[in-house]
């Protein structure tokens, strides 16, 4: 009888061994399913410009990249009547940025309006990655100084070379939550050559706070704020803030955007931005940001 | 119970040839690589750690590559290629399965074939057909092959400004060194 049991269970084993061996050799992609190590564990920038809006993002361009950066602020004076083209103000800031490296980024720039001329070091420390090695936030230092060019900038300080300069240093946090959103806050520290009053703070500290929603496969929607937690008491300041649409294709990549803020240097805008925002004149600006990315390098030539 | 046995030993006889693995080959670093040729602009890019295996008994194949592993000549490129428009944090990978049709695995030296499968890409499924080369060096296995797919057909948006610059027909090029299979 035990026998017989023993022969049945063997003989339901047996089958039972065939059926399982022959399911396995069926799927081949289930075999390579377990064998894809995605090693790179990339993920889409969070942002794909340098900047958000105003201010900039995580993102930095990768070696042998040059980047011609135009921005435009347009906006009208408060006066009833203007027979101006288009609009009353401009101003206009050019800059390039070139890659030295695939994190290490340098620019330099000059506005027309402010008359300011800067120039930034942009190291990013830490790329945001999926899978085995995640980590879950994109880093970036930048390191940004302007000189003060303008015939006369303040009546109250000394006019020399020192009182003319402005640093700026952010550390840029951002992440991409989503396949569509991003999201970024950016401590920032800036030091003032020069106080336009004696109750003036020469450094301040400020927060900024920016997001990106991808709407289509190459429109998204970006905001930016900052707050400064020492504002100048010499005059009323307004925190930076724009809303605008990204327009993303090929190697050209278009902002638009509104604003309240029309200096374009970090250390301006955040501190010194005398509007707030709204859809009066002369507080409303409009925003055209365009780039042209250069590429001279061949990543497939490298290998 | 002369009848029990002789069953018994007949499933084991069926059971054993199960049992031995269907000899399987595999290649982990498949190259594949695709061209866009317009008169603006040529795009090209390439992928090195595409997965394949065959099994050798039926010729059935199947082919896996993550998107996110192209490397295009210009570093954007591939931000806008994986982001806008193969979506590559949607659907990061691109999988075919098919079958190398007339395969005989024992055919030394070259063989051309036709293999009939479907690529799946960007979340939609096209039947293709692809004629391809297969070397086989004493059980080394080398598959290699060139085929054309059309743009539309993978539900991938070009904004018509840039039409001219990215060709509707991409040609597609594979290689793939197989090696034995053992788990």
């Amino acid at each position: 009888m035990s026998l017989m049991k023993i022969k049945k269970i063997l003989f339901t084993g047996i089958i039972f061994m065939g059926c399982f061996h022959f399911s396995i050799s069926q799927n081949l992609l289930e075999i390579l399913e377990n064998e894809q190590k995605d090693t790179l564990g990339y993920i889409t920038p969070a942002f794909k410009m340098t900047r958000i809006t105003f201010g900039h993002s995580t993102e930095v361009r990768s070696k042998n990249i040059l980047e011609v950066f135009v921005a435009n602020r347009f906006w009208d004076l408060p006066s009833e009547q203007s027979q101006s083209f288009g609009a009353d103000r401009m101003s206009t800031r050019f800059a390039l940025e070139y890659g030295i490296s695939d994190r290490l980024s340098f620019g330099v720039g000059a506005t027309t309006f402010d008359r300011l001329w800067d120039s930034y070091l942009k190291y990013n420390l830490v790329t945001q990655k999926k899978g085995e090695k995640a980590t879950p936030f994109n880093i970036t230092l930048l390191q940004s100084g302007s000189y003060n060019s303008s015939s006369r900038p303040y009546s109250l300080v000394v006019n020399d070379f020192s009182g003319r300069l402005s640093f700026t240093t952010q550390l840029l946090i951002s992440r991409k939550i989503s396949s569509d959103f991003s999201f970024q806050i950016s401590p920032t520290f800036i030091h003032r050559g020069f106080a336009a009053s004696e109750a003036d703070d020469q450094n301040f500290f400020a927060m900024g706070f920016g997001a990106r929603y991808k709407i289509g496969p190459h429109l998204s929607i970006v905001s930016e704020y900052y707050k400064t937690f020492n504002p100048i008491k010499s005059f009323d300041t307004y925190g930076p803030f724009a809303l605008g649409v990204n327009w993303e294709v090929g190697d050209v990549l278009l902002q638009f955007m509104l604003t309240n803020t029309r200096n374009m240097v970090e250390d301006t805008f955040i501190t010194q931005t005398r509007n707030n925002f709204n859809f009066r004149n002369p507080n409303l600006n409009f925003g055209f940001n365009a780039t042209y990315v250069i590429h001279f390098s061949n990543r497939l030539k490298k290998k | 119970m002369r009848m029990n046995k002789f069953l018994l030993t007949l499933l084991l006889i069926i059971n054993f040839g199960f049992n031995e693995k269907p000899e399987q080959v595999i290649s982990r670093q498949g190259k594949v690589s695709f061209f866009s040729y317009t008169s603006v602009e040529n795009i090209k890019a390439e992928n090195n750690q595409a997965l394949s295996i065959i099994n050798l008994e039926d010729g059935s194949i199947a082919v896996s590559m993550l998107m996110n592993t192209f490397v295009f000549e210009k570093a954007l490129m591939k931000e806008h290629f994986n982001e806008s428009y193969i979506e590559s944090d949607i659907y990061p990978k691109a999988t075919f399965e098919g079958r190398i049709l007339k395969f005989d695995s024992s055919i030394k030296g070259e063989q051309t074939r036709i293999i009939k499968g479907t690529l799946l890409m960007h979340g939609v499924s096209n039947e293709l057909e692809i004629k391809s080369k297969i070397e086989n060096n004493d059980g080394k296995y080398i598959l290699s092959g060139t085929f054309e797919t059309l743009v539309k057909d993978y539900n991938i948006n070009i904004p018509p400004l840039l039409a001219g610059n990215i060709a509707k027909s991409i040609e597609v090029n594979f290689k793939f060194e197989y090696e034995p299979y053992e788990n």
